[in-house]
């Protein structure tokens, strides 16, 4: 199953897809053109102000083949193989050819990590070529003072934007921006709508969505509309639906490895899925108010969540998609989701729904002996037979 | 075995201030349970939430850090991490914050054993908790927490972290008197709010009132504390040989930090700082063939204490500095309290993760410390599976070993005997004294 002939048969699909698969290509291009080019680590970085400040946000990404030479010497074990491979690329210099500066959202404590090591690798090793980095530091818990230091937050980053853009961004720019980004949003809700009903297969949707992190919103959201357009018409996939939870997913072998094992999967709560249109920037509010609403109120995530928050979020994110089953998938030493795991699985039987759990997975997938032999014994399973 | 030679109980202590303070955990821990069963709100706090307004509302609390060792000390661990294994968690992380919640798990851990008479808890088991409140410092521990609370049906609570922009590299000369020029100015507003919301809850839930001067009076004492280790650390800094070692030192500080704002703990101190300057004084040294003076960094290891003290005969390497003691001489005095105390406490709490855990303030200060305490070698224990204690070991080794202080770097857990190998870590140490202390040493008395 996994990418159809009847997706790559779509201009529109064919299009994102080259993109996903060429992901320095739009950046290089822009930035050749004289736009500046943001990259972002970690799922709370406000699109809104790079675009308004008419820059290119970019989301920083791993390679699983590139050899840890850098990493191994800064970073201790505790780190996850992904973030491990985001590391290398900063500090290795690879992006310092890429993007102009680093945006870090404290979206897991890792990242929080990252953020204080490459701030103190510029004071110790200033001769190392790694962009300018700036930290946002959103508060998760919903009291009415995260709700103002957030705002303070939207404000310190609006200045860092401004600095880099090298100019004042205006109200205006601001929510033409956010509208921009809102639109983006909803037509991968549309998208969205299309895999529940098991028009999209979850490695299309990845395609889809993951494009958007390297190209211009206005123009994702031109091909995100198009491909929902013809998805309407694509055959319905006859799968059992699951819901996936757990680590990032950058590319999709982990998805085709499920997908190709007659599962769908309609949906997911991490960074490169469906969590990137989970919320939007409310445009009647004023434009620190709208950022602090739409970061602080998204979907709790497994990083930043309490264990009942991470339950009752995936219940609700699993009903609304319709997915008989659940599969929990976190690599080594990502592990705070471990904690959530036991409550989680309880409750989703409890409600009657298929859960498989993965823990402590080697990165990139591959690299785990029989796990194409474990989803396909989960099929069989939901399909009702044994596994 | 091996590892049963080198067990806890073959740790010399020699202070009386230490039995002392042992003794008087136990005395306070037995109040604390009498006062539970009798119906009192009880609280249990992560180590860097901001005690002293529980301890000025009086209300009865004990700390993850502590309590945890204490189970490690005691061997539980073996135990209580098979329990999380039943239960459906993993038994590999996370050790020295799941314990507390492994331990709600174990349905013995109020009984008598009813053939030995003993207690199956460690001292009888933790009283049962109606508070559990923690900082969000780590993605992992407001998790553990609140399953924590909800086993023992404890109310939740948490408090904000923020990440300082700022970052001075001298902080341990600025915290005691200039914290606004230290703290980015909004952390601190933040902070505040907090402990204005944190009053709130403690008031609403336990009917307690916070009482200002009560809470100056805490302050005040806790600077008082304090103030005797900053004394006892330059003490021991300045002897050759040391009076005492880590053995004594952890366990004496330790416990008397968690008991900090009470008249106890800072008369504690002073008997402390009396007790081993009498030693000094009397000319009486820890280990007479002091040779090599070590540093411990990371957190203790609470399995096996007679671990530290295993190389003073062989080589007269002495481990004579942890953070413990050093931590409370700079880390805890907030001078000039009166004019804004909740503030003052602000800049003590949201100090206490940047000054450990963030580089470069953790690397300057063992830098700093290093020089002062005259530090021929440092011993660095990284935990495998905690993300609060990955702190940038590369830059502390490198700022430490730049400015000629050579550094071993192991992995070990401070409470979860499973992972320890005392023949191992000690074959590492051994090494690490030959090779590199050693001849470190030798090549700068060269140059002198």
């Amino acid at each position: 199953m996994t990418i159809r002939q009847c997706a790559l048969d779509c201009e529109a699909f064919a299009q994102l897809k080259h993109i996903y698969e060429n992901r320095e290509e739009i950046p290089a291009k822009m930035r050749a053109d004289g736009v500046k080019v943001i990259g972002k680590l970690g799922c709370d970085v406000p699109d809104e102000l790079i675009i308004a400040g008419g820059m290119l946000p970019v989301q920083i990404y791993a390679d699983p083949e590139k050899e840890l030479k850098e990493t191994n010497v800064y970073l201790e074990y505790a780190f996850d193989p992904m973030v491990r491979a985001q590391f290398e690329k900063i500090v290795d210099g690879t992006y310092a050819g890429q993007i102009d500066a680093l945006a870090i959202s404290n979206s897991t404590d890792v990242l929080i990590r990252i953020y204080l090591y490459l701030r103190e690798l510029h004071r110790v090793e200033p001769d190392k070529a790694i962009p300018e980095v700036e930290f946002i530091d959103w508060l998760f818990t919903r009291k009415p003072m995260h709700e103002a230091r957030n705002e303070l937050i939207a404000k310190i980053f609006w200045e860092t934007a401004e600095r880099w853009a090298g100019r004042n961004i205006t109200e205006g720019e601001f929510f033409e921006a956010a509208k921009l980004c809102n639109d983006n949003k909803a037509a991968l809700r549309r998208m969205q709508a299309l895999r529940c009903e098991g028009r999209i297969s979850g490695c299309e949707a990845l395609v889809i969505i993951g494009a958007g992190f390297f190209m211009e919103k206005a123009a994702h959201t031109e091909l995100v509309n198009t491909v929902a357009d013809a998805a309407a018409q694509w055959p319905v996939i006859d799968a059992p639906k699951v819901f996936f939870t757990g680590s990032n997913q950058e590319d999709t072998s982990l998805y085709e490895m499920i997908e190709n094992a007659g599962l769908l999967i309609a949906s997911e709560d991490h960074d490169w899925g469906a969590r990137v249109y989970d919320r939007d920037v409310n445009l009647d509010f004023t434009p620190v108010r709208g950022l602090a609403d739409c970061y602080m109120l998204r979907e709790f995530s497994g990083k930043k969540a309490f264990v009942s928050q991470r339950v009752a979020a995936l219940n609700r994110e699993v009903t609304q998609t319709g997915a008989e089953g659940v599969i929990f998938y976190t690599n080594q030493y990502e592990e705070a989701a471990s904690w959530d795991y036991p409550s989680q699985k309880e409750s989703l039987e409890a409600a009657g729904r298929r859960t498989f759990g993965l823990f402590k997975m080697l990165w990139p997938c591959d690299r785990n002996e029989g796990l194409a032999d474990a989803f396909a014994g989960l099929a069989k399973s939901m399909k009702g037979g044994t596994d | 075995m091996a590892e049963e030679k080198v067990s806890k109980s073959a740790a010399v202590k020699k202070l009386q201030a230490t039995a002392e303070a042992s003794a008087y955990q136990k005395a306070w821990f037995a109040d604390l349970k009498k006062r539970v069963e009798a119906g009192e709100d009880f609280a249990y706090l992560n180590a860097d939430v901001p005690l002293e307004v529980l301890r000025a509302m009086d209300i009865p609390f004990v700390v993850n850090q502590w309590w945890a060792a204490i189970c490690g000390a005691k061997r539980m661990t073996r135990k209580y991490f098979g329990l999380l294994r039943d239960a459906g968690y993993r038994d590999d992380l996370c050790s020295y914050c799941a314990t507390a919640f492994a331990e709600s798990l174990d349905p013995d851990d109020h009984k008598i054993d009813p053939e030995t008479g003993k207690e199956l808890g460690p001292w009888g088991g933790l009283p049962t908790p109606t508070i559990a409140i923690t900082r969000l410092t780590c993605d992992c521990q407001s998790k553990i927490f609140e399953l924590f609370a909800k086993n023992h049906g404890a109310d939740f609570y948490v408090i904000e972290n923020t990440i300082a922009r700022k970052a001075p590299l001298n902080w341990f000369e600025l915290d005691e008197d200039r914290w606004e020029e230290l703290y980015d100015e909004d952390r601190l507003d933040a902070a505040v709010w907090e402990l204005k919301e944190l009053i709130k809850f403690l008031e609403h839930k336990t009917g307690k009132t916070f009482d200002m001067n009560k809470f100056k009076e805490v302050m005040e004492l806790i600077n008082e504390q304090e103030g005797w280790y900053k004394k006892l650390r330059d003490l021991i800094a300045e002897c050759h040989p040391v009076p005492v070692t880590v053995v004594d030192t952890i366990n004496a500080v330790m416990q008397a930090q968690w008991q900090r704002g009470t008249r106890w703990a800072a008369d504690h101190a002073r008997r402390l700082y009396e007790e081993v300057k009498a030693l000094v004084d009397k000319g009486e040294a820890a280990v007479p063939n002091e040779k090599y003076r070590l540093m411990w960094l990371g957190r203790g290891i609470w399995t096996d204490f007679a671990f530290y003290q295993r190389f003073e005969q062989k080589y007269g390497a002495v481990f004579i500095w942890t953070m413990y003691l050093a931590m409370g001489a700079d880390a805890y005095i907030r001078n000039h309290v009166e004019k804004d105390p909740l503030r003052a406490l602000a800049a003590r709490y949201i100090g206490m993760e940047d000054f450990l855990h963030m580089p470069p303030w953790n690397s300057q200060w063992y830098i700093q410390q290093a020089k002062q305490n005259d530090i021929d070698g440092v011993v660095y224990m990284v935990p495998e599976n905690c993300m609060q204690a990955v702190e940038g070991s590369y830059f502390i080794k490198k700022a430490l070993e730049e400015k000629g202080y050579p550094v071993l770097i192991f992995k070990a857990d401070p409470v979860d005997e499973r992972k320890w190998n005392a023949e191992t870590m000690g074959g590492l140490v051994d090494k690490f004294i030959e090779t590199r202390v050693i001849p470190n040493k030798d090549s700068k008395e060269k140059e002198k």
